[in-house]
């Protein structure tokens, strides 16, 4: 059922509008580039003099010089872009591991559209930026509640989708040699997981919580 | 007064894992700063002493500091393991207060602004409502003043402190900014003598640049105006050779330069944007350009600009293509009788900074080259990336100059003098990583604009 609002400045838009799917997802994927660079640095995952001071969401915030990772992670939001379009991506997780290629911590974001609703679009973009200007702060001192990473840890990103939408990304490559394979059973799953809630958002484009899952003993 | 805003603190910090800088609680809690400051500093005491959890706190110290043997105001915020060391490199230390607590390390100081941003935001019109800094004389202007100030060719200081009472709010970014001050400013002292003159404008500069918007007192021109850039434009047009409104207009422009560089509030947007047309109204200003050994004033001048640390540049001479005659002729008085004050009087040549960066805010459309920090990124022969930061000739256009230090810090909206190309080439001088940058984040605003 359509609605005819006679507010002129709210619209409603659904999801097969596809201009308002690409446009929650650029806006997450953006999102997400920032919060990348974010949880590398607080959680040193990387030299912090690989990092120089950004503006987004009119704060500062700390993002990469180094290019080659840079391209790394924006060719790796560059396809998961399109799942987030249809609605298909559950979770998008930072997986931090150590050494031994274990999980010592697990970024969560897990990400939900509503499907039908309404956007009146002068008090939204300030709404979000400033939801999103809230996670941003939260993951910049989420070193308070976890403990430190043990050195040389590397980390990985992996994309949990609803249904099986994975089966058309194996077959048609988004970006070349760049391929997604399916994550291995010790990536995704943590031992004895402690569960830190960060932040949870809520607006009328999405919801997000972002959540940390620990390992207990990170010491390898 | 009762002991419930320990616990508040207390859920602040420890539940909610806040930054609590003392300008929020403040906010927050409907008290005076001072007050906020000693609740911080009680709280802080009290769970030291039953040593429960881990505390982390930053402080504001303020005092005299001496360096290369010039006095100067110094304030800033530092974490509390640098707190003695900075204390005792101060002469004299006026205040130190708690800035923050939380719990966390901070590693980065930009969470200091963020952790502000919505409480000023919310309060933007009265933030300072409890501030202990005062001035009477401090009002709004008008907009019909302000109207009537941008076609006046005085130029006024005090645009330095509107932009000022844009950013009062953030002790964080004032704090920072005047400590980036006493450098700049410091810097361009570094080959005058010290006068006491020179000390009491700075004092009294610094101090005004914390305060709310200040109107510039008689020390400067009468009918203060609000462009910091044209500040000493607007001392040319006066034909005043005085040595002591040269030392204020150099104190007022390193000041704004020292400020531009700083960490751009998102307020001072929309006055940093009525600067770059006031400049080019004001700034017809255009003196011969006088080929000084000032390669050591270049050198200041563009590190106001930037706010990295860079590898010190060789001095420079710009190449200086024979001038094309000045754009306006009233001005060719001003310039030539300027320009045999900076030749005869010995004590203006090492003023000469603030001709120089007038000169470049001309309008002369002088081909010249100049250092520019540029970055590489390269593998070098370990096969390790290296990314460096470094000073290579560029040619520019003159007129290009002028809206430089306004850009640094903004990515956003652009005034509306100078064309696309100077603007990006600005953007792409300015970002020190230009080339590893990865690609352009859109504001949020522009997809919405789709619609």
């Amino acid at each position: 059922m359509s609605k005819y609002s006679s507010d002129r400045k709210m619209t409603t838009l659904t999801r097969q509008d596809l201009n308002f799917g690409q446009v929650v997802a650029d806006i997450l994927c953006e999102f997400l580039e920032v919060a990348i660079h974010l949880i590398l640095y607080v959680r040193e995952v990387y030299p912090s003099g690989i990092f120089q001071k950004r503006k987004k969401y009119n704060v500062p915030v700390q993002m990469s010089c180094h290019p080659e990772l840079n391209q790394y992670i924006q060719d790796t939001l560059h396809c998961v872009k399109p799942l987030i379009e249809k609605n298909d991506a559950e979770k998008v997780v930072v997986v931090i591991m150590d050494k031994e290629h274990h999980p010592v911590e697990r970024f969560v974001f897990e990400i939900s559209q509503p499907p039908l609703l309404s956007i009146s679009s002068d008090t939204l973009l300030s709404h979000v930026e400033q939801l999103l200007r809230a996670v941003i702060l939260k993951i910049s001192v989420c070193d308070a509640v976890l403990d430190n990473n043990p050195p040389g840890c590397t980390f990985t990103v992996l994309v949990h989708t609803r249904e099986a939408a994975t089966r058309n990304m194996e077959k048609v490559q988004v970006i070349k040699d760049f391929p997604w394979i399916i994550a291995d059973e010790q990536e995704v799953h943590m031992q004895e997981p402690r569960l830190i809630p960060l932040k949870t958002m809520t607006s009328d484009i999405v919801k997000m919580q972002l959540y940390v899952e620990e390992r207990a003993h990170k010491a390898s | 007064m009762d002991d419930l805003y320990l616990d508040n603190i207390d859920e602040f910090v420890n539940d909610q894992n806040k930054i609590v800088t003392y300008k929020w609680l403040s906010l927050t809690l409907g008290v005076h700063v001072n007050l906020a400051k000693q609740m911080l500093y009680h709280y802080l005491d009290q769970k030291r002493k039953e040593s429960s959890g881990q505390l982390h706190a930053t402080y504001l110290v303020s005092g005299k500091f001496v360096e290369n043997g010039t006095m100067s105001h110094k304030v800033s915020v530092v974490r509390e393991d640098q707190l003695e060391e900075v204390k005792s490199k101060m002469s004299l230390t006026v205040s130190v207060h708690v800035y923050s607590v939380q719990k966390a390390v901070l590693k980065d100081s930009g969470l200091l602004y963020s952790a502000d941003y919505d409480a000023i935001k919310e309060n933007l019109q009265n933030c300072s409502r409890y501030s202990a800094i005062h001035c009477a004389n401090a009002v709004p202007m008008t907009s019909a003043e302000v109207q009537q100030d941008r076609f006046t060719s005085q130029a006024p200081p005090p645009e330095t402190e509107n932009i000022k009472s844009g950013i009062n709010g953030h002790s964080g970014p004032v704090s920072k900014l005047a400590s980036k001050q006493p450098k700049g400013i410091m810097g361009m002292f570094a080959n005058k003598n010290v006068s006491k003159n020179q000390e009491s404008d700075k004092e009294i500069k610094l101090e005004q640049k914390e305060d709310a918007p200040v109107v510039e007192t008689s020390k400067t021109k009468p009918a203060a105006k609000t462009n910091p850039m044209s500040n000493f434009f607007g001392k040319q047009s006066v034909k005043k050779p005085d040595k002591s409104i040269k030392e204020e207009v150099n104190v007022a422009q390193p000041s704004s330069l020292g400020k531009k560089p700083s960490s751009p509030p998102p307020k001072a947007d929309s006055p940093v944007k009525e600067e770059p047309p006031k400049e080019g109204k004001d700034v017809r200003s255009k003196t011969k350009r006088v080929d000084h050994s000032d390669g050591e004033e270049n050198d200041e001048s563009q590190k106001k600009r930037r706010r990295i640390k860079k590898p010190q540049p060789d001095s420079s001479d710009d190449e200086v293509i024979p001038d094309s005659p000045p754009q306006l002729q009233e001005h060719k008085d001003t310039s030539s009788s300027r320009e045999s004050q900076v030749k005869t009087e010995p004590v203006v040549v090492s003023h000469s900074d603030s001709s120089h960066l007038n000169q470049e805010r001309s309008h002369c459309k002088t081909r010249k080259r100049r250092r520019v920090l540029k970055s590489h990124t390269f593998l070098d022969e370990e096969g390790c990336m290296v990314t460096e930061k470094g000073y290579e000739s560029e040619s520019y256009s003159e007129s290009e100059e002028e809206f430089k230090t306004s850009k640094p810090n903004q990515k956003i909206p652009t005034p509306p003098k100078p064309t696309g190309k100077k603007e990006d080439e600005k953007k792409s001088k300015k970002a020190a990583a230009a080339s590893n940058k990865s690609t352009k984040q859109a504001s949020i605003m522009g997809f919405f604009q789709k619609k």
